[in-house]
């Protein structure tokens, strides 16, 4: 996870590494290169101790004929030791090409030491002239030792001469190669960090601009980083954030829905509470009144008359009470016979009311004067308007889980823009025919009551208008 | 844009990595190395030819066809030497080869006290063997293994005789001698005298002259007045030659004069092309250098013990001007 960490450690390691590289190589070369100059350089030094100690053994050679004393034979004998050290140094000189001068350098360098020997030994036996013969020789040896040295560092200048000139050459370019490395790598690591910049930065870019999606209230974009590093991790959180977010959003508007729907519910049942207390102070002094006018009736032998009096009284009482809550339909069902009883005495023969009805659906629940606002509607409608009058057909069935309710007439009909109004719940122009409580307001109670738009359908042509009612017998089931 | 300029730095990434890859390639290839330091147990035969005149023609082809020989034999072998007869020079080198104890020396043989002491003395002390080649010194007194070169008395005869044959048998003949009579050019004159008392119709005028080139032309001159009439010039040593045919030019013209030399002088061959000399005996320094090579290996190697001590004679033959040209 600590992925851009990593990253940051890779670059700078593989910076280190090729500066590393080039720095090893190049002090590996440098070195190298100081070693070849030191060793030719050894060469001539050496080549050079040879003349000096030569002559230092002739100059303590001579001191010592001069002045024979042990302390000047203990210089001889040192100088010569030195001699024949750097004998065995220059011993390893030796090459390929100056193999047959140095053997014999190397041997003059024996000669010089024999001859000073002999010049000794002839000093010591007091043969004074074989001694300074010995000593002559000794000394051209010695010159011939140092014009041999000149010679053969001349052929060592000539022998490394052009060697010397690779190493100068291979300096110069290595300077170029220098130069170039340099070039290369600015241009490698320009490349490297650019890579490595993106790498963090793009899905920075990518998060930021999720970011601003997210600000602007869009919460349907999904948000993707395709990086391996914490930026992704972020993306991921930030996703899932933005998906909690939508959900939780949703489900406030789902919420706020419902709320509108309860609130909507609320309003419809104050509006016919307030309908419904508008007509209570009449249809009380209506109701007493009523009663007392049936009664006369009845005293003066006019039963049909009381009936039907009774059955007005008997419908504006259902009307005060039953209307906030709900009843059954086997109640809706009495109150609509009691209506349809005033109507008929109202229309006598000119209305002919059928009805089928089965009674075990009677006892599901219904909210209080539905059926009756139907009926008043088809009344209104399909008979009233008509001198020859109508007929009206109610049924009640059985329809597995649900109770059809059919109001059936045959009438003019309704046209299809008004129907199509009232199932959609939009309060129409009525002309005060009614008993106050519209068709609209029946579809759109019956709908909050029982939770389910479909509850009602309207077939309606020239001949005849069908209002059927899908009632659910299982209210809660159905909801 | 950005594309762009990546798609830039990629390839000069690629073209200054193949740059430098190929300076690098270069720059570390493994430089030439130093000579190979000699093998210590490699006791190869150290030889030295050491010769009075280097880089003339006739000591080249010596020292070239010695060296030839030499390696061929698995022995390393120098050319020393002084330039223009240097002796003092000469004898130097010869010293310095004997004290750097080299295995065997090649020399060319000079009749003097200074070189037969060297040789007799130090060079028998250290052990060292000698061969004189080219010119001789009596092995009596220098103690040398051998000679190789031409039969000098050979050649005087034959360029005697050449003379004859040119000149006829009456005329006056002048030898320039050296003053230092070395052994090899009395060996010479007396081949000419050898051949030329036979014909009483020939004169012959001896002269001596030194090397130095005032002394030649002097005696030249002192040579030309006192024999007007000579016919003849024959010059026994043939670095006296140049000079010699310089002087007479000066006095008349060349070619009416007969004039005869050897050929290991630096001018000799191409005087002899100038048609300023009549005719040289040529000797075969290829075979000098490459038989003395082989001889001294051969001594060392116990392959030929003794050496004939009167010498191995290489061939000589005249070279006249006219096959020349």
């Amino acid at each position: 996870m600590n992925k851009i960490h990593k990253k940051i450690w890779t670059l700078t390691t593989v910076i280190l590494l090729i500066m590393a590289a080039i720095w090893i190589t190049l002090t590996y070369y440098n070195q190298k290169t100081q070693n070849q100059y030191n060793d030719i350089l050894q060469r001539y030094l050496r080549m050079n101790e040879v003349t000096r100690t030569s002559q230092q053994v002739i100059a303590d050679l001579n001191n010592y004929f001069i002045t024979p004393t042990p302390e000047n034979l203990e210089k001889l004998n040192n100088s010569k030791k030195k001699m024949e050290n750097v004998q065995s140094e220059v011993l390893y000189l030796r090459n390929s090409e100056n193999e047959f001068a140095l053997t014999n350098y190397i041997n003059l360098i024996d000669s010089l030491a024999e001859t000073a020997d002999r010049s000794l030994l002839f000093f010591n036996e007091h043969e004074k002239e074989d001694s300074a013969k010995e000593f002559a020789e000794a000394t051209r040896i010695s010159m011939y030792i140092s014009e041999m040295t000149l010679t053969l560092i001349d052929s060592e200048l000539n022998t490394y001469e052009r060697f010397y000139r690779g190493i100068i050459e291979q300096s110069g370019e290595i300077k170029k190669l220098g130069i170039w490395v340099m070039l290369m790598i600015t241009c490698l690591l320009m490349l490297l960090t650019y890579g490595f910049s993106l790498s963090i930065t793009k899905p920075v870019q990518k998060l930021t601009q999720a970011a601003n999606e997210l600000s602007r209230g869009r919460f349907h974009l999904p948000i993707k980083v395709d990086s391996n590093d914490e930026i992704a991790f972020l993306a991921q959180t930030f996703d899932r954030m933005r998906i909690n977010i939508n959900n939780l959003i949703s489900e406030i508007q789902h919420k706020a829905q419902l709320e509108h729907e309860l609130q909507e519910s609320k309003l419809l049942l104050k509006e016919s509470q307030l309908l419904n207390l508008q007509s209570q102070i009449n249809p009380h002094f209506l109701f007493n009144t009523l009663n007392t006018l049936s009664k006369k009736a009845y005293l003066e032998g006019s039963h049909e008359t009381s009936d039907l009096l009774v059955s007005v009284a008997g419908l504006l009482r259902y009307n005060l009470k039953r209307l906030d809550r709900p009843v059954t339909l086997r109640e809706e069902v009495m109150v609509l016979q009691q209506y349809m009883d005033i109507q008929k005495a109202r229309f006598t023969d000119r209305l002919q009311l059928k009805m089928s009805i089965d009674e075990s659906c009677l006892q599901v629940d219904i909210p209080g004067l539905t059926l009756q606002p139907i009926i008043e509607n088809a009344v209104n409608y399909a008979v009233e308007p008509r001198e020859e009058g109508g007929i009206i057909w109610f049924r009640i069935q059985d329809g597995n889980d649900c109770v059809i309710i059919e109001v059936e007439d045959d009438g003019p009909g309704i046209d299809d823009s008004k129907i199509k109004q009232i199932l959609q719940g939009q309060f129409i122009q009525t002309d005060g025919k009614t008993t106050g409580i519209g068709f609209t307001n029946v579809v759109r109670r019956l709908r909050l009551f029982y939770g389910y738009e479909n509850i009602m359908n309207i077939e309606s042509s020239a001949d005849g208008t069908k209002v059927v009612m899908k009632i659910p017998k299982d209210r809660r089931g159905a909801a | 844009m950005r594309k762009m300029s990546i798609l830039i730095i990629c390839i000069t990434c690629i073209v200054l990595g193949y740059f430098t890859l190929a300076l690098a390639k270069k720059a570390f290839t493994a430089r030439e190395d130093l000579p190979a330091a000699a093998d210590e147990q490699d006791m190869k035969y150290r030889l030295v030819l050491i010769t009075q005149e280097l880089d003339t023609p006739f000591w080249d082809k010596a020292g070239i066809a010695a060296k030839e020989q030499a390696r061929k034999d698995g022995a390393s072998l120098e050319v020393w030497g002084s330039y223009g007869k240097n002796q003092e020079d000469f004898l130097k080198k010869l010293e310095i080869a004997i004290q750097s104890k080299v295995d065997g020396i090649i020399v060319q043989g000079l009749d003097t006290p200074e070189f037969k002491d060297l040789v007799k003395v130090k060079a028998a002390f250290y052990g060292i063997p000698i061969i004189t080649v080219a010119n001789d010194v009596p092995k009596a007194e220098s103690l040398r293994k051998t000679y190789v070169g031409s039969d000098q008395y050979l050649a005087g005869e034959l360029i005697a005789e050449q003379l004859i044959d040119d000149m006829g048998h009456e005329g006056k003949v002048i030898l320039m001698g050296d003053k230092h009579k070395e052994y090899y050019l009395q060996q010479r004159l007396n081949g000419i005298h050898e051949v030329l008392k036979d014909y009483p119709g020939i004169r012959t005028v001896y002269a001596e002259t030194t090397d130095v080139r005032e002394e030649i032309i002097a005696s030249t001159q002192n040579m030309l007045n006192q024999n007007p009439d000579t016919d003849s010039f024959i010059a026994i040593k043939a670095n006296i030659a140049e000079a010699m045919i310089q002087e007479i030019g000066r006095r008349s013209q060349v070619e009416p004069y007969y004039i005869y030399s050897f050929d290991d002088g630096p001018d000799s061959l191409s005087l002899l092309k100038q048609g300023k000399l009549d005719g040289i005996i040529e000797q075969s320094p290829e075979k000098m250098g490459s038989l003395s090579a082989e001889l001294i290996l051969k001594w060392l190697k116990d392959e030929e013990v003794p050496l004939k001590s009167d010498g191995y004679l290489t061939d000589i033959r005249i070279l006249k001007a006219m096959e020349e040209q």
